[in-house]
């Protein structure tokens, strides 16, 4: 693993390394201080919070501050969705505590950051919950999701919980110009406020962006730059086969699903997450629209849990979604 | 899947012993252990093909002798507490009912359908449960069995007789179906009842099933209408199955159609789903069609490998499926083998070679791959393009092809 200090990917590169160093987030990193006065007080942690608001820096910097440099060596990362089942995370953790070595200085545990959790299914969750009781000596977690209500009562009652917000946009536009400034980027003003709209309170998102947009002109980045790397770095897949689909070309559609799915290798449950993101991004559908695109949505993101082919559930809401534009049009040509 | 109040198998069940056809060794062995030997072995076990006449032996000896028939069967949890709790109390009292006036009542019988279906895990104790009952049995316990070779009823056999059932001969079932022809008036070809009857290989119970579907609706029976007869054992392929299925004029002919054929049920309904479109133009007719095919992989995936039962619900969502507007129907090409498989097939190394991306991107920048697919892919993959020997490529440690195919990438 590359070390930190010469990383290339400035989300790296600029990501905070002690609990001081992150701006923007002060209520949270007083109280986990006090903590880290006296590290065997130390509860189980869980962040909740949208994508790119820090989760993650928050979880790396409590490692940084409890064992320094060599914070590898105690620290278990772990994300509950590359995982495959429990029983893979149950393995690497009980491994992990085997051969942590008992303590480092004064702290009497190893760290395990468990990332997307609120992925794991209820079944898991409760073997997670034995995970944490059995080896709870020897280990602390620091649990990271999205949402804090995907996670099991008793998963929540043993932890102490930090929810994050949405970054606001000064704070974010304050550290793009920050990092531009180390970079000797010239960020313009507009430049920055279109980054900040994109990336929709997603700090990583909006520091991918920046890097991106700075490979195209030496020393710039102005706004037709961020225009251009927006639309070439957007997805578009989705919404062309929800295009499709509403248009009636139901074929075309599904051929669009397939190449998703193949090229891509994304499952059916990130493709209807992403169809449910994208039709509320539509602006020629009207809200009544979306709210009843979005119970068909909900019906088949359902079924594809219960069902054996994820591709059949896909392609019969496409299908659905067919029949709803037809309807639309109906109503249109009988005004 | 049966159109009619009763199954014929249930009409022409036999009421006496001398009805069964075939076996005639294995009924007197059972008939003389139930009447003079049951003092040798307290347990008799029934083994062979199935639908040869083992149940049917046990209801008929029951009805004769006056016995009543305490029933587990497999659909019944055999566990040691499920045994315990039905089988014990039937078991420890004899001809109770002799008190009662009923003169003609021998007691209780207890019959065990299906004993080799015992599972390992949930029956646990299960077989060492039901020794115990024949130890201790006042009343004659029967079993019934396909195949008693297999190890976990070993322990079992040594409490028990064995009688052994043979395949029926087919001129008795061609007999019996004559029969039963005459009783539904069904006018039939010589030839085709012999059809059903080899191609039965011995099974009555199939056999009459049989000629029950080819001939309820009509009553009349030709050797042409047996041809689908041989898609039981015979495989027909999937194009023929998928024309029969589209072309199908009602519910129940889709039934039949897919209780015959033994098209693997995954491979079908995604074929089916690859050329619904192809069946039905109309966005309203292919929603609805699409509604049922959804239903269906519902009841597939419920199904899993052990909740069998549920499979008439998936036929009839297929059904539903293939009903919506039998009037267009026109002849069309099918695309087959499935488009998922194909697909699947021909992306697989550049789904490796974004996995591995992924898994990179994972490692140095702490996300998930879902994460770095979308938010890092195609920022890293714009770097690249603008500068061909990106630091990145280094200190990702990106190979060649990774790097060739971030490049080449399509945007998703």
């Amino acid at each position: 693993m590359a070390a930190s200090e010469e990383a290339v990917m400035w989300v790296e590169k600029y990501r905070p390394k002690t609990l001081d160093e992150v701006v923007g987030l002060k209520d949270i990193t007083e109280s986990l201080k006090a903590f880290m006065k006296n590290p065997k007080t130390m509860p189980h942690l869980m962040l909740a919070g949208v994508p790119g608001t820090g989760k993650t820096t928050i979880a790396l910097a409590i490692a940084h501050e409890l064992y320094g440099q060599n914070w590898r060596n105690f620290t278990l990362e772990l994300n509950a969705s590359d995982e495959r089942g429990i029983d893979t995370v149950r393995d690497r953790i009980k491994d992990f505590s085997r051969y942590s070595r008992s303590g480092f200085g004064d702290i009497p545990f190893a760290l395990i950051i468990l990332d997307e959790c609120d992925q794991m299914t209820g079944p898991a969750q409760t073997a997670l919950r034995r995970i944490m009781e059995t080896s709870s000596r020897t280990s602390r977690f620091i649990l990271i999701c999205n949402q804090s209500s995907k996670i099991i009562e008793p998963i929540q009652s043993r932890c102490a919980i930090f929810r994050f917000s949405r970054l606001d946009k000064q704070a974010m536009k304050e550290q793009l110009q920050y990092i531009a400034r180390k970079e000797k980027v010239d960020l313009q003003p507009e430049a920055a406020e279109r980054i900040v709209e994109f990336s929709e309170g997603d700090l990583r998102h909006a520091i991918n962006a920046l890097q991106t947009a700075s490979a195209y002109k030496e020393g710039c980045v102005d706004e037709k730059t961020v225009s251009l790397v927006i639309g070439e770095a957007s997805p578009m897949q989705v919404q062309k086969m929800i295009r499709k689909a509403l248009y009636g070309d139901f074929t075309e559609a599904r051929k669009v699903m397939y190449d998703i799915m193949g090229n891509f290798g994304f499952s059916g449950n990130e493709i209807i997450r992403q169809i449910q993101r994208e039709i509320y991004k539509m602006s020629d559908v009207t809200p009544e629209q979306k709210a009843d695109l979005s119970s068909i949505i909900g019906e088949y993101d359902y079924r594809l849990t219960q069902g054996a082919n994820s591709d059949i559930q896909l392609s019969a809401l496409l299908a659905q979604f067919g029949k709803f534009g037809k309807n639309i049009e109906e109503t249109y040509a009988a005004k | 899947m049966q159109r009619n109040d009763l199954l014929w198998v249930e009409k022409y069940r036999p009421k006496k012993i001398e009805d069964i056809v075939g076996n005639d060794e294995a009924k007197a062995s059972f008939v003389e252990w139930l009447k003079n030997k049951r003092h040798t072995k307290k347990a008799v076990l029934l083994y062979g093909p199935p639908g040869v006449g083992k149940t049917a032996l046990v209801n008929a000896a029951a009805r004769e002798f006056g016995f009543t028939i305490i029933e587990m069967n497999a659909s019944d949890a055999r566990s040691e507490k499920a045994v315990n709790a039905i089988a014990k109390p039937a078991t420890s009292y004899k001809a109770l009912d002799n008190f009662t006036g009923e003169t003609k009542t021998s007691g209780n019988m207890l019959f065990l359908d299906e004993v080799d279906g015992i599972a390992g895990n949930e029956d646990r104790g299960g077989v060492s449960a039901i020794i115990e009952i024949i130890q201790k049995s006042l009343v004659p316990v029967i079993m019934a069995a396909n195949d008693p070779d297999i190890d976990k009823l070993r322990p079992l056999k040594k409490e028990c007789m064995l009688i052994r059932f043979h395949q029926v001969r087919f001129p008795l079932i061609i007999a019996l179906l004559q029969k039963i022809c005459l009783l539904e008036r069904v006018s039939a070809e010589f030839e085709a009842l012999e059809r059903i009857a080899q191609n039965s290989r011995g099974d009555v119970r199939s056999a009459i099933n049989d000629l029950q579907s080819l001939s309820e609706a009509t009553h009349n029976l030709t050797l042409q209408d047996t041809a689908l007869l041989s898609s039981r054992n015979k495989d027909i392929s999937m194009d023929e199955t998928l024309h029969q299925y589209f072309a199908a004029k009602s519910i129940v002919e889709v039934q039949r159609l897919l209780s015959y054929s033994s098209v693997d049920y995954d491979d079908f309904l995604l074929s089916v789903s690859d050329n619904l479109p192809r069946r039905y133009t109309d966005p309203s007719e292919l929603a609805a069609a699409y509604g049922y095919v959804s239903k269906a992989d519902l009841y597939r995936g419920r199904i899993g490998t052990e909740n069998w039962h549920l499979l008439k619900y998936f036929f009839n969502e297929l059904a539903q499926a293939s009903a919506v507007n039998p009037e267009s129907f026109k002849p069309f090409e099918f695309i087959s083998p499935p488009i998922r498989i194909i697909t699947l097939f021909w992306t697989k190394g550049k789904r490796n070679l974004l996995g591995s991306i992924c898994s990179k991107i994972g490692a140095n920048c702490h996300v998930s791959h879902e994460v770095a697919k979308h938010d890092f892919v195609p920022y890293i993959k714009l770097m690249l393009q603008q500068k061909k020997n990106s630091p990145l490529i280094e200190w990702f440690k990106f190979s060649i092809e990774e790097v060739d195919h971030l490049l080449k990438m399509g945007r998703y």
